[in-house]
């Protein structure tokens, strides 16, 4: 089955060990990974993804990308603020982005979290994942082993959602391979 | 598992690894901007043909469920020279919308190899008797 997940930690080194593993378990055949980003919300309530991208307008289209899909993997709620938002934070601050930032609002953060329970807190990271698996539980026990909590949409159902907001998935803003930028070590 | 599936597995294993190479070396050179230089354009152009080829030829050895896929990321790697190609030959703007769009089919190439890998791996694992 095609899956949508978010994997959230409580700090960065345990998300990029996240990633690791995810890749691991693709190594291992027992999920198939096809892109991964990482991303963060600091203290001001500002959504960063890491990225290669150095160009600011660039890393602003990644992050408003990545942020829709985070929208959308919250569910209705967050696809419903889906891209809008994110453009207007991602323009207002280069490289700092996301459209989930709408899932900051407490009326629509009280939605996601009635539909899917994602929300990515102050001071959170997650492991953003485009996979095909058969079981969920090898990406849920390991995942829960490093701390992390799961939260997963199909495919088929966020395919519904951008159905009715002529919206595409923006998946292809996950990098296809274990990205770690340079300043982070596992 | 016997020698075919062996070689089938090796095969898919290693273009998947090849277009994710591309990709990441394609997104190295957009973040380089300005400062990639007409020889890591080349290379580029020249792994994006290499590995078409590779995948063009191994479509015929490749699980049935994997085949679609294979074909489709042939068509993107097919579209990855052409956008580095056309790259080489422009400059400024130009360029940054060639290698943009090299990227994009690039990153689109690893996706449908990577459904042809969860496709194989689904078929087999439906197979395997519990």
């Amino acid at each position: 089955m095609r899956n949508y997940v978010a994997v959230v930690f409580n700090d960065t080194s345990k998300a990029y060990e996240g990633l690791h593993t995810l890749w691991q378990l693709d190594d291992d055949a027992e999920v198939t990974v096809h892109g991964t980003a990482v991303v963060h919300r600091d203290a001001l309530g500002n959504f960063q993804v890491d990225t290669k991208e150095t160009h600011p307008a660039l890393a602003t289209g990644v992050g408003v990308g990545v942020g829709a899909l985070l929208g959308l993997l919250a569910g209705p709620a967050g696809a419903a603020v889906g891209a809008a938002g994110g453009a207007a934070i991602g323009a207002a601050t280069g490289g700092m982005v996301g459209a989930t930032a709408d899932l900051a609002r407490a009326d629509t953060r009280d939605q996601a979290a009635g539909e899917t329970g994602f929300v990515l807190g102050v001071g959170q990271s997650a492991v953003v994942a485009d996979v095909s698996e058969d079981w969920t539980s090898p990406i849920d026990t390991r995942m829960g082993n490093l701390g992390g909590t799961v939260y997963r949409r199909a495919k088929s159902d966020m395919e519904d959602d951008v159905w009715f907001d002529d919206y595409y998935i923006p998946d292809s803003y996950l990098y296809p391979y274990e990205y770690i930028p340079s300043g982070y070590s596992l | 598992m016997g020698k075919m599936d062996t070689n089938v597995k090796e095969s898919l294993d290693h273009i998947r690894a090849a277009t994710q190479e591309l990709h990441g070396a394609i997104s190295d050179a957009v973040a380089k901007r300005g400062g990639a230089t007409k020889a890591d354009l080349e290379a580029l152009a020249q792994k994006a043909k290499g590995v078409a080829e590779t995948a063009k030829g191994s479509i015929s050895t490749q699980h049935d469920a994997a085949k679609k896929h294979l074909a489709d990321a042939v068509t993107h790697l097919e579209a990855t020279q052409k956008h580095v190609g056309e790259s080489l030959k422009s400059s400024a703007q130009a360029f940054q919308t060639s290698i943009q769009k090299a990227l994009a089919d690039a990153r689109a190439s690893a996706q449908k190899v990577s459904e042809a890998v969860a496709a194989k791996r689904s078929a087999i694992s439906a197979k395997t008797p519990k």
